[in-house]
């Protein structure tokens, strides 16, 4: 392999690897708050596509830089994922982590489904958000708009470690998950946190989906459940319930599949999923997972 | 501890569904070509159809094909091609008239091999001399298969895979085979002066790996260098890695068969990723959605059957007619395959002398034909060596670039 290959390769990985992070960091941050998996996470992605590819056209017709369009994406997100939480998840939370997954499957299928009656089954085109040159560095073209979206996904990523750690709210939504009862005895309000989870995990989901339609330029209505399925095992990889743990998760998985893809196309998926059955064999709690402490 | 165990194989349980439900979802993708040959099509066969001594000069034609379903816009173009073509035979007065059964509807097939059955069987109540249809291949493998049983003339239009006429003396198609389409991109890189290339194609996918295997063996043949040869699945969304080798590879061309629906990234991550050289797909590219992407697709070609751009006598007399009485809308390659269908079976009556089935196997087996589809013959398996159109793309917009003879020769030229 030639070291510009190599090269290339990295920026690959890592431009696929944010994605997988940001997806995997609103999986983490809802387990970690209510021990839940939410699978309809990925579909997350899939609205904040839909709402990127109607809204890019509006604000460039507008006259506005179409990035703006990923604030469009970033509230409606927000909202969905509120939604979903307040009706969907809210009433089954006592009844147990069973009812609590199958609610999510079903939300995952229902959201699929809505979106295919909303906007039909055809995949669609979204409009170039950046439109930065590519450069060559040593023989190799790297598109900047690839090198923005790693860097925006890095800014959110160390913003979002910022905000758990330093701020009350932050410090709230490590106490709920340690103990709920103590915390309400605190005056912190468990279900208002457990939203303001939802609102965060959502919104990255958009941010996910403005660096997806970056490099991959085409939204589905099934986009989402791939999507989610590998930052699912980033998450799981790296530590489920560990901020930290998931961006770790998200960029091996992202430079694993490009560089598997590298030499066996046909077997990346066969390594990916292999690569989180060796590691739930050796270390259950994910490679940064701790037994005890805090997990948000 | 152990709880959180219990909810992560939980959750891994409910990730392994949520892939097997993505595996169902995605393999309706498979377009035209999937292989899905339904074992035993329970029909009744309506007796023996060539009703011998048949002298009425009307030729009975019974046609199947998509006029509900994802691909409608073809079944109407079809309908309104076949109406167009019955209305100027009838109207030339020549030896013998075209009857459409079924009150001079199509059957619909709805893009679904059952319903193609049903469609089948519909149309052959009504006693019909052949029957035109159907566009798919996967919807037209059982009716192939039935109609060999039958003894009754199948002219099939768009189905592409190779054992649709196999082996069934009765069947025959207007359309080219997906062999024969890897042919004629190697045979169009030659005729362009490129000599290194590249390959990637989806190597869960029939139509993609039969016009893989023809280019590779037809490039080699003609003297043309594969340097690298990628592999994906039609599921794939990130083509970074395969294509990051083909630039490194130092290919001029890059052949990619496969369907329209991930044309769009790959073109994309293509010129991202550097690769300027020109990027080829088959049929398969028809109708890819360019918004957004119009300077990436610049230098990109794939081959169809038709265009209406060719300014050959035939194409532009049946664009002028056809865009007068119906518009553009539904001007596409499937209207122009139905039309050819009409005039081969009219064709083969003159031929054959007779319009029983029998004397139309007899005068359409090994005929040469003049048509909307160029000049062709079919060959013993009832496939026609024809023409193919190669398109480009100028501003995201399709355009016919030219058309090429079964040798490679350029039959026809956009004026530059």
């Amino acid at each position: 392999m030639t070291f510009s290959l190599f090269f290339q390769s990295i920026i690959n990985g890592l431009n696929l690897g944010a994605t997988y992070a940001l997806i995997a960091l609103g999986y983490t941050m809802v387990y970690g708050i209510i021990r839940m998996i939410n699978f309809a996470h990925g579909d997350f992605i899939m609205i904040g596509a839909y709402t990127l590819f109607y809204t890019i056209p509006l604000m460039v017709n507008a006259g506005m830089p179409a990035w703006l369009a990923v604030i469009a994406a970033i509230v409606v997100c927000a909202i969905v994922g509120v939604l979903v939480e307040i009706f969907a998840y809210r009433p089954v939370r006592k009844a147990g982590p069973m009812s609590a997954l199958i609610t999510a499957l079903a939300m995952s299928i229902f959201l699929q489904n809505l979106a295919m009656v909303l906007f039909g089954s055809r995949p669609h085109n979204v409009s170039a958000i950046f439109s930065l040159p590519s450069v060559t560095v040593a023989g190799v073209t790297i598109s900047l708009n690839v090198v923005l979206t790693i860097v925006i996904g890095l800014v959110i990523m160390l913003a979002l470690q910022l905000f758990v750690k330093k701020t009350k709210l932050g410090k709230a939504m490590r106490a709920v998950p340690q103990d709920r009862d103590a915390s309400t005895l605190a005056g912190i309000n468990v279900n208002k946190i457990i939203t303001v989870t939802f609102a965060i995990g959502s919104a990255l989901a958009a941010v996910a989906a403005l660096m997806y339609c970056t490099t991959y330029p085409r939204v589905t209505n099934n986009m989402g459940t791939t999507m989610g399925m590998k930052a699912f095992i980033a998450a799981v990889l790296g530590g489920i319930g560990v901020i930290p743990g998931a961006m770790l998760g998200g960029v091996l998985i992202g430079l694993i599949e490009v560089f598997v893809r590298l030499f066996a196309p046909g077997w990346y998926e066969a390594v990916t999923y292999g690569t989180l059955i060796v590691i739930l064999l050796v270390k259950p709690s994910g490679i940064l997972g701790r037994n005890t402490g805090e997990k948000v | 501890m152990k709880k959180r165990n219990q909810v992560l194989s939980l959750a891994l349980a409910g990730a392994m569904s949520v892939s097997l439900l993505a595996g169902c979802s995605s393999s309706a993708q498979g377009g035209g070509t999937a292989d899905t040959t339904s074992g035993d099509s329970s029909s009744a066969a309506t007796g023996d159809t060539a009703s011998a001594g048949e002298e009425d000069n009307v030729i009975r034609i019974g046609v199947v094909g998509p006029l509900t379903g994802g691909s409608a816009i073809y079944g109407e173009g079809a309908q309104n091609a076949i109406n167009m073509a019955v209305e100027e035979i009838n109207a030339s007065g020549g030896p013998y008239t075209v009857e459409i059964v079924n009150g001079g509807e199509i059957a619909d097939d709805a893009q679904d091999a059952k319903q193609a059955m049903n469609a089948y069987n519909r149309v052959m109540a009504d006693d019909p001399d052949a029957v035109v249809g159907s566009f798919f291949s996967s919807v037209t493998l059982p009716m192939a298969a039935q109609a060999a049983t039958d003894n009754m003339l199948l002219l099939a239009t768009g189905a592409t895979n190779v054992d649709v006429t196999k082996d069934r003396p009765t069947v025959f198609r207007d359309c080219f085979i997906d062999p024969y389409q890897g042919k004629m991109a190697a045979l169009f890189v030659q005729s362009q002066g490129y000599s290194k290339v590249a390959v990637m194609y989806a190597n869960d996918d029939d139509y993609s790996n039969g016009l893989k295997d023809a280019f590779i063996e037809n490039c080699e043949a003609l003297g043309i260098e594969v340097v690298d040869t990628e592999q994906c699945v039609t599921t794939d969304t990130d083509f970074t890695s395969q294509l990051s080798k083909v630039v490194a590879s130092g290919a001029e061309f890059l052949y990619y068969p496969a369907f329209q629906d991930t044309v769009p990234l790959v073109v994309n991550q293509a010129r991202s990723a550097g690769f300027t050289g020109a990027i080829m797909g088959g049929d398969g590219w028809d109708s890819s959605d360019t918004t957004g992407l119009e300077t990436q697709f610049d230098n990109c070609y794939f081959t169809n059957h038709y265009s209406s751009e060719d300014t050959s006598d035939a194409v532009v007399n049946f664009v002028t007619k056809y865009t007068e009485k119906y518009g553009t809308e539904s001007l596409n390659a499937c209207a122009s395959l139905y039309y050819d269908a009409i005039y081969m079976l009219y064709q083969a009556a003159q031929n054959g002398g007779g319009t029983d089935t029998a004397s139309l196997v007899k005068g359409m087996t090994g005929m040469t034909f003049t048509g909307v589809g160029g000049t062709f013959m079919l060959d013993e398996n009832g496939d026609p060596a024809k023409q193919i159109v190669v398109n480009s793309f100028v501003d995201g917009q399709v355009q016919w670039y030219e058309t090429l003879g079964p040798d490679g020769s350029v039959v026809s030229k956009r004026d530059a």
